[in-house]
């Protein structure tokens, strides 16, 4: 048997230990565009100057060797043909299969606003390439400009305050990182920010950016005619799944490759899994899928079921916070709010469940909440108040020692 | 399988005790080591406290303070002074019974067998009366009008008694001690709920406490048992489970009141008594010492020949003692008498006895010692006693151990036995120590207890390293009684002294560690060390003299601690007395005590590394003496 | 693999356990009486929980079968230790997203409350030979390790 797995994400790498412990004889081929696995998640330690290349490692050590997986980088699939079960690869090769997983992931989306895809000094912060053109550019770079204040838009600013830049963050939204966070918290996260010599600049958008002789854009006009000069410009303004290498195979995609809960797409003995996907875009959940699809190549059924993907942690300059579920109140709902001088939290409660937390400060123990408001479990009945709620009321100890929310 | 009760028993210092109790076929504290092992790490530091109903609250990284907001160093500082009030209210319960059996013997015109140290006293204090009686109720009475004073009026005696040096520093610190019962009184007052939360101040109380512990408590209940049970003479004594005679109806005692036996000492001497063994089937009657009241007996054993077989051993060996089965009665008036003795007495059929209400056993006959009516009141117990010995003999098992201890350990050591045996003066000593041949003093003192190592392994370990250093140690308390049963205390134990103090022990035949007796002897320890830094005209910190209370146990052991500390002496302990939790209460007591009164707790439950502690102190001290 | 097993009805919420973890993850040498117990460096990995009838309800990491914690790991600092079957964190691996923390279902992971910056987790006293102090602290033996 042949496997060959498009891209070494976190969803490829799991895929292939997975296939691997089921798996001893078979032969597995992994294809990525990286030439380093790294974790994406860690792309700011690079720019920062904390880690280098293999610092961002998240395998274990000798990976391939460990588990026998033959790895191709720095090549890119170009076309795939179900039929004859082959890959054309950029560098001229083809490649065959018997069992494929596309996990290439997603690049970063430039939005069409002036010349910012053609400039040379605009970059997205998806790959370890990007951040490797970032540290580039900023040593001849003073001010930076990053566009979209989510965590990557963060991340990239946390990066570069290391490197001494100076930076400014333009948002659309009335505060930053407006997916995940309520005002109160997100102003926790500013004032740091904004204490470190960012300067944020809300409720606007870059309306014009055009390249000058250098092929750099060196300001960009804001909305209200505003102008930012810059030497770098990082867009954080979302992602695309990285479907290029789908023309003409005819396999099924929307926003990204369609898969049922097996992780199969419409062409036989293809999976997809991770942000290619568009399910999440999140690390746990990429993972996941990685190792159900591998299971399922290997002939072992195994279903994506654990989707909950409304979450995140965030941690900048040992802030922390974690944020599960909804964070935007809507009528009806009970809104519980706890605050001292060390911590904010915030619950949404609905129908004796809860919906949403916000946990700011302090997240020990948090791991409860998302098992609460992803199986809408009644907490109604708990004579407590919710926020001192543990896995205590739940407890139940059942074979072997395993702890269980529910007894066996 | 065997009759064994359970294998698991403690190590002993005491290789055939700990034989021996891991044979038996019943359970006592030895057994209990194992399961009680697991300590509650916040009671190991000090840091719970139970003094109100938000309570218990205990220190933790998240929690730093009590609900009342009480912090590390006063919830140390707190337990620690409950601690030293009760070990300080129950030496001063001893020496007032003691004060009264001297008064009441002196009213009655009773037998005053240590005239020297009633003169000695009387001299001290001032007292001048002809007749020998009016001068013992006279000196017992200064002792008692010190004792009922409030704690606002300082004792008369504190200034009699001690060095000039140490009473004026006390003076200056403020901390001299009013009335000794007050104090008690003052000191558990101050440590109640919501009241002192300054650590300083009440570890200068626990100072204040320890002085009139360690004068009136120790100094003086010696000194006053010496004017009505004799004075010490130096001899050789049998110890160890071999002093149990089953010919004879045999009564353990235990406690530390030993002015309370004096009649019944007399009364199973007399031929009327005897008569009743007798027809019992006993050749007589014999006590064997336990605990300090049995160190207390030996001490004295030049004078009670007839009646006391010798010292058996100490608190935690009263259980073997018992399950020899050569044991009719336990007569107890005081602590260091096991609750878990009681199931063992029962199961041996052993008639317990009490004569001091403060420590009634649970399943003991409460006797009251009451002077008035002492001769009816022993004749009871003397026929309770025969009657245990009728029922029970024959039918309980013998499980004697007549190779256990030795017969010759040094006894009977005293301030004044041990000048007199000197020449009549300290020179010879002071001339020893100069000369390097004796390197210094280590005071090992204090109790046993099962945890620093096992029983007694801590005490004798360090022991051995001490006087492989050429410092000899001298003894008092339940330390002496494992001591001694490990055979350290005969003369030929000079072998294991380092070449300059063997050769002197060899010379003068006694043995390198010399045993004064009860913990009460304490005080005749720090007579000796006072006469010594007289000679040399220095104050008490500069000798060459370090204590240690290595496997302390209880709470007297802490009072005693703190006038050891009062006195400026540096103080070992094998294991922290609950007070690691405070870095306050850390700081001071180890470190700036030093300056406060010259002395220092050392925390050290390795022998080899106390040793090495302990021989760097002396050696310091013997260069600021310029020897 | 060996587990920690928890008889939860014989917990008596003294948290001995927690002060022997304290104890035996401390930075500086030294013995249970001299273990700083206000300093907040010295965290337990073990939890006295309490339900709402004031039961206590210990709470020990499970080296779980399938660990969340592991899962959930971006930078590799977690992995489940395939000879001995326990979970394993490598501080400097650590990318400190707290993600771990985010998914244990137990609630057992927590951030280091000096820093923020590493996880808070269970070795199985690796150090000590793999014998878990906290086991050996119990003395009401609540919990004991047994191979499952």
């Amino acid at each position: 048997m042949k496997y060959v797995i498009i891209g070494a994400g976190v969803a490829g790498i799991e895929a292939a230990k997975t296939i691997r412990q089921n798996d001893p004889a078979g032969e597995i081929l992994m294809i990525s565009a990286d030439t380093y696995v790294h974790s994406r998640c860690m792309l700011h330690k690079y720019i920062s100057g904390e880690r280098d290349e293999e610092g961002l490692d998240f395998t274990e050590k000798d990976f391939f060797q460990r588990y026998q997986v033959e790895w191709k980088k720095g090549v890119r699939a170009r076309k795939i043909s179900p039929d004859a079960k082959e890959i054309d690869l950029d560098s001229g090769d083809r490649v065959s299969y018997d069992k494929l997983l596309i996990a290439a992931g997603a690049d970063s989306f430039i939005p069409p606003v002036g010349e910012l895809r053609k400039a040379s000094n605009v970059y997205g912060l998806r790959n370890l390439p990007d951040a490797q053109a970032i540290v580039r550019e900023a040593r001849q770079a003073e001010q930076v400009l990053v566009i979209g204040s989510g965590l990557v838009g963060l991340d990239a600013a946390y990066g570069l305050l290391e490197r001494g830049k100076k930076l400014t963050i333009v948002e659309m939204a009335d505060r930053i990182l407006p997916m995940q966070l309520d005002a109160r918290a997100a102003k926790a996260y500013q004032e740091r920010f904004e204490k470190a010599g960012v300067r944020f600049v809300l409720e606007r958008k870059a309306s014009q950016a055009v390249r000058e002789a250098d092929g750099k854009i060196h300001k960009v006009i804001l909305d209200n005619g505003e102008e930012i000069p810059c030497d770098l410009i990082i867009v954080a303004a979302g992602v695309r799944s990285a479907l290029a290498c789908l023309e003409g195979s005819g396999i099924a995609a929307e926003r990204g490759i369609t898969v049922d809960a097996s992780m199969k797409t419409s062409a036989p003995d293809i999976y997809a899994a991770g942000d290619i996907t568009a399910l999440s875009g999140i690390w746990p959940n990429a993972a996941d899928q990685g190792r159900v699809a591998g299971k399922n190549m290997c002939g072992i059924n195994a279903s994506y079921t654990d989707t909950y993907a409304v979450k995140n942690t965030i941690n900048f300059f040992g802030l922390v916070t974690l944020c599960v579920g909804r964070i935007r109140e809507e009528e009806g709902d009970q809104v519980r709010i706890r605050e001292d001088r060390r911590q904010y939290k915030r619950i949404i409660l609905r129908d004796g469940k809860v919906e949403g937390i916000l946990f700011q400060g302090n997240i020990a123990g948090g791991g409860i909440w998302q098992y609460l408001i992803k199986n809408k479990i009644d907490i109604s009945k708990i004579n407590k108040d919710v926020f001192d709620i543990t896995y205590g009321d739940f407890y139940h100890v059942g074979q072997r020692g395993t702890y269980q929310w529910v007894p066996e | 399988m065997n009759q064994c009760y359970g294998c698991s028993t403690c190590k002993s210092a005491d290789k055939p005790l700990e034989q021996f109790i891991a044979g038996l076929p019943m359970e006592t504290s030895h057994h209990r080591v194992d399961s009680q092992s697991t300590k509650c790490a916040f009671g190991l530091q000090g840091v719970c406290c139970r003094l109100c109903a938000n309570g218990p609250c205990r220190v933790t990284p998240e929690s730093p303070r009590g609900i009342c907001g009480a912090n590390a160093d006063t919830i140390v500082t707190r337990n620690l002074l409950r601690a030293v009030a009760s070990g300080s209210g129950c030496y001063i319960h001893v020496v007032e019974n003691t004060a009264l059996n001297v008064k009441n013997t002196a009213r009655t015109k009773g037998e005053i067998k240590g005239v020297n140290t009633l003169n000695r006293l009387a001299s001290i204090f001032g007292i001048e009366e002809e007749d020998i009686h009016r001068r013992a109720e006279a000196v017992a009475d200064a002792v008692l009008k010190d004792l009922y004073l409030p704690e606002y009026e300082k004792m008369a005696l504190t200034e009699k008694m001690a060095y000039k040096p140490r009473y004026d520093r006390w003076k200056e610190l403020g901390i001299l001690p009013g009335g000794a019962k007050s104090e008690v009184f003052h000191g558990v007052v101050k440590c109640s709920t919501n009241l002192n939360s300054d650590p300083v101040n009440m570890l200068l109380d626990c100072l204040k406490l320890g002085i009139s512990t360690g004068i009136y408590g120790l100094v003086l209940t010696n000194l006053l048992n010496d004017v009505v049970l004799g004075e010490p003479e130096i001899r050789l004594a049998p110890v160890g489970l071999r002093v149990i005679d089953p010919d004879y109806i045999n009564i353990m005692i235990t406690g530390h009141q030993h002015s309370m036996f004096t009649f019944l000492q007399n009364r199973l001497t007399d031929e009327d008594v005897k008569v009743k063994a007798r027809e019992a089937g006993a050749k007589g009657f014999k006590l064997v010492g336990c605990t300090c009241v049995g160190q207390d007996l030996q001490l004295r054993g030049a004078h009670y020949t007839e009646i006391f077989d010798g010292h058996a051993g100490n608190n935690y060996t009263s259980e073997a003692i018992l399950a020899t089965g050569g044991i009719d009665a336990v007569i107890s008036e005081f602590n260091c008498t096991l609750p878990g003795i009681e199931p063992i007495c029962d199961q041996l059929k052993i008639k317990q006895i009490c004569i001091d209400n403060v420590a009634k056993k649970a399943n003991a006959q409460l006797k009251e010692f009451d002077f008035q009516n002492r001769p009816a009141v022993t004749d009871q117990i003397i026929e309770e006693i025969v009657e245990a010995y009728k029922a029970r003999r024959g039918s309980v098992p013998m499980n004697l151990m007549k190779n256990h201890g030795n017969d010759n350990t040094l006894t009977g050591i005293s301030e004044i036995s041990l000048k007199k045996f000197l020449g009549g003066s300290w020179q010879p000593l002071i001339d020893l120590i100069v000369a390097g041949n004796i390197k210094g003093v280590a005071g090992v003192v204090g109790c046993s207890n099962l945890t620093a190592g096992g029983h007694d392994v801590l005490t004798v370990d360090l022991v051995k390293e001490l006087i492989a250093r050429d410092i000899i140690v001298l003894t008092a308390g339940c330390s002496s009684g494992g001591i001694e049963n490990c055979g350290l205390m005969t003369p030929e134990a000079a072998q294991y002294a380092g070449p300059k103090l063997r050769a002197v022990c060899e010379k003068l035949g006694i043995p390198p560690v010399l045993n004064f007796g009860p913990c009460l002897a304490i005080g005749r320890l720090e007579i000796v060390a006072t006469e010594l830094a007289e000679a040399l005209n220095v104050d008490l910190p500069q000798l060459p003299l370090v204590l240690s209370a290595a496997q302390w146990l209880e709470e007297q052991a802490l009072a005693d601690g703190c006038y050891g500390l009062a006195l400026g002496l540096p103080l070992h302990l094998g294991l922290p007395p609950f007070i690691t939790g405070s870095k306050t209460a850390v700081q001071v007591l180890t470190e700036d005590m030093k300056t406060l009164t010259g002395g220092q707790v050392i925390i050290n439950s390795d022998a080899k590394e106390s040793a090495d502690i302990l021989e760097r102190i002396i050696l310091e001290k013997r260069q600021g003496l310029n020897i | 693999m060996k587990r920690i097993i928890v008889e939860y009805e014989k917990c008596d919420g003294c948290k001995n356990c927690s002060a022997a973890c304290m104890q035996a993850h401390r930075e500086t040498p030294g013995t249970i009486y001299d273990l700083d117990l206000t300093d907040p460096k010295n965290e337990s990995r073990n939890f006295i929980l309490k339900d709402s009838g004031g039961h206590y309800r210990p709470v020990f990491c499970r080296h779980c079968d399938e660990p969340e914690c592991v899962k959930s790991c971006m930078s590799g600092a977690l992995c489940k230790d395939p000879e001995s079957g326990h979970v394993f964190y490598d501080e400097t691996r650590c990318g400190s997203c707290f993600m771990c923390v985010m998914n244990c279902p137990f609630g057992v992971l927590k951030p280091d409350t000096v820093t923020q910056s590493k996880v808070i987790k269970c070795d199985f006293c690796v150090n000590a030979g793999g014998e878990p102090s906290c086991v050996a602290s119990c003395p009401k033996k609540a919990i004991h390790v047994e191979e499952v």
